[in-house]
């Protein structure tokens, strides 16, 4: 009855038979584990819609709204707290995540960048395991910042689901850039469903606030086939 | 109130929520005095239903048990609410069992409905000094976008009115419940139907919003929570935080609530009845047929317009920014303005803000003016719980704005009743 059905909602427990795989190896994504039991079986650990991707690819896609950290994620926070040299950020997961004072670019123990609570910072996450809290840094490996930092306070910030963010990250979706052609905009997507955006006027910025919610509730076939019509 | 709310808000949405304010808009395009659409449904069992504001959602169940009376009131039954805050519904939440949030919006709701004698405790007595029944209501937040007082609120007086008990026989020593496929479970008699309805006020006492957001309930200095039942009358009032307000905001206010607060009961009753009746035709009833549908089938107009119509977006804008300060604070404009307004306004049709709204303005300060209270009275009371209400009404813990509005009232059923 489990068969594999591409799209098919599967709750947690759920046993998913007949994997295809190639070369005797199959990739499994988030909300996915490995059948004990039976080799070519997976057993999902969430509910959500099955995807695949030839040749032996498949997770997951569920309607989270809470986060959890994974290594290399760029995230967008809040800063909460300032203790010494080191910040505490909120990424909208169970727990927050700390940030080191060091951690931006050409910082040294003597001139720290200039970070406040209640701003807003895009980073990535150095690592992050469920016994420990997830550190977050500004910087890459080579030392620079990049695009990562503390982001201006003229923008507005909206809590999304993860879905939406993804969706937006996604290059070929053409969202974003149909409504650049209407105004400019800045925006960063931050992988926990924090979305940070800025615009010239506030009627702009109320029309990004909206479109988001809209988009929210759209499959991204519909959002595809919406734009290609304003063409 | 404000300090107790941890949600973490940023500067930057702090800063655009206040621009915005500024220029009399708010962000999900509500003007100042307008709530989010509220929706109830029932689910399988007699006293339990689940209720969204907006985005917030909460779940409230009934359930009752045999008691031994207090000693204090022997021939009264139990009313116990409990609202629960989990982390499910925001991670902000304390995970430990009592925060000061949690309390107080206990107390809050035990104020409103408990205390306000909404529900008849002495019908719940079954022998005196012996056995009541003990109706308990359990009340989880499922989601919090704001406000989860209004919509617990909600959630509670309709569960409470939704209940049925089942029916109990005593052969002087022993009791017998008997099963609801026995004999036909009995309602819970409902005095009134008080609702909460909350107010945040930003900026000292300039901006006064209804049903804030969790954004806006993070900006607020202060919350102004009112209790209030169809019949206008105050079962509750509670002024959190530190904000300069003047009475004259406070009564404008609460006329204001009043006819939310009508507007609600309206809606409860309707709820429940539409259910009651459900049940009668022996209809599928219950949460799993839910309108799921409705959020796929809503329309791709809106994110179309959002994307393109640039030029139709920013015309609806300019319209709805005309009306709001209308809306907003008709005091401090002239009379001549609004009449103005009024004029350009009317031609618009559907979409414009409700005029309506302007005339309910200081009801309660003047007592002369009692149009209304004969709207309000034609209002069908129920037989059984007149006679009881009128009783509870004369006890000092009943607040009455209107004097003379009671004085009428009991004539009023009386005649009704000869």
């Amino acid at each position: 009855m489990n068969r594999v059905v591409v799209g098919n909602y599967y709750l947690p427990g759920e046993i998913i038979k007949d994997i295809k795989s190639k070369d005797r190896e199959t990739i499994i994504g988030p909300g996915l584990c490995r059948c004990e039991e039976d080799a070519n079986c997976l057993v999902a650990s969430q509910a959500g819609y099955l995807c695949f991707r030839s040749p032996n690819t498949y997770w997951l896609e569920s309607r989270n709204n809470r986060y959890v950290p994974k290594k290399t994620d760029l995230v967008v926070g809040i800063i909460t707290k300032k203790s010494g040299d080191t910040l505490r950020v909120d990424l909208g997961s169970a727990e927050s995540a700390s940030l080191s004072m060091l951690a931006f670019e050409g910082a040294t123990k003597k001139i720290k960048p200039d970070v406040n609570i209640g701003d807003i910072v895009y980073a990535k996450v150095l690592n992050a395991h469920k016994e420990m809290e997830p550190e977050l840094v500004c910087i890459d490996q080579y030392y620079k910042a990049g695009r990562l930092g503390v982001l201006p306070n003229n923008g507005f910030l909206i809590n999304t689901n993860q879905k939406l963010t993804q969706m937006l990250l996604n290059a070929e979706n053409p969202l974003l850039r149909t409504l650049g052609r209407q105004f400019p905009y800045e925006i960063v997507v931050g992988v926990n469903g924090k979305i940070w955006f800025r615009a010239n006027q506030t009627k702009e910025m109320l029309t990004l606030c909206k479109m988001f919610e809209e988009a929210k509730n759209q499959s991204d076939q519909v959002i595809t086939n919406i734009c290609r019509q304003l063409k | 109130m404000a300090a107790i709310r941890k949600t973490i808000i940023s500067n930057c949405e702090k800063t655009f929520l206040m621009k915005n304010l500024s220029e009399w808009n708010r962000l999900d395009g509500r003007s100042f005095t307008e709530f989010r659409d509220i929706n109830i449904v029932f689910g399988k069992d007699w006293g339990c239903c689940k209720v969204s504001l907006g985005k917030t959602e909460v779940i409230a169940q009934v359930s009752c048990e045999l008691q031994q009376t207090k000693s204090s009131r022997p021939n009264e039954g139990m009313l116990n609410i409990n609202l629960e805050l989990n982390t499910m519904a925001d991670p902000s939440f304390d995970a430990s069992r009592q925060s000061d949030l949690s309390s107080q919006l206990n107390r809050l709701l035990e104020k409103c409905i408990k205390d306000s004698k909404a529900v008849d405790l002495e019908s719940l007595c079954i022998k005196m000094n012996e056995r009541a029944w003990s109706l308990r209501v359990d009340i989880n937040v499922l989601n919090n976008e704001g406000n989860i007082l209004d919509c617990a609120s909600v959630a509670a007086i309709t569960a409470l009115s939704h209940f049925r008990r089942p029916d109990v026989t005593c052969d002087g020593v022993e009791y017998k419940i008997h099963s609801i496929k026995q004999r036909d479970p009995i309602p819970t008699v409902i005095h009134h139907y008080p609702v909460c309805i909350s107010y945040a006020i930003l900026n000292e006492g300039e901006y006064i919003l209804a049903d804030p957001t969790l954004l806006e309930e993070g900006v607020a200095e202060a919350f102004l929570t009112i209790g209030l039942n169809s019949y206008k009358e105050l079962c509750g009032l509670h002024l959190g935080g530190n904000a300069r307000l003047a009475t004259k905001d406070i009564l404008e206010t609460s006329s204001k609530a009043a006819k939310r607060a009508t507007e609600l009961v309206a809606i409860i009753k309707n709820a429940v009845e539409k259910d009651t009746q459900d049940r009668l035709k022996l209809n599928d009833i219950g949460f799993h047929i839910m309108p799921i549908q409705e959020k796929i089938e809503k329309s791709t107009a809106e994110l179309s317009i959002c994307l393109d119509q640039w030029t139709l977006s920013k015309k609806g804008k300019k319209k709805k920014s005309k009306n709001e300060p209308m809306d907003v604070d008709p005091i401090n404009e002239n009379n001549s303005d609004v009449q103005q307004c009024k004029e350009t306004i009317t031609p618009l049709g559907n979409g414009t803000a409700k005029l309506s709204e302007v005339k309910g303005e200081n009801e309660w300060a003047i007592v002369e003016s009692d149009e209304e209270a004969e709207v309000i009275f034609v209002e069908p009371p129920k037989a059984d719980t007149v006679s009881i209400s009128d009783s509870n009404s004369e006890e000092e813990q009943v607040v009455v704005l209107n004097p003379q509005r009671l004085k009428k009232s009991p004539s009023k059923r009386k005649k009704n009743r000869i």
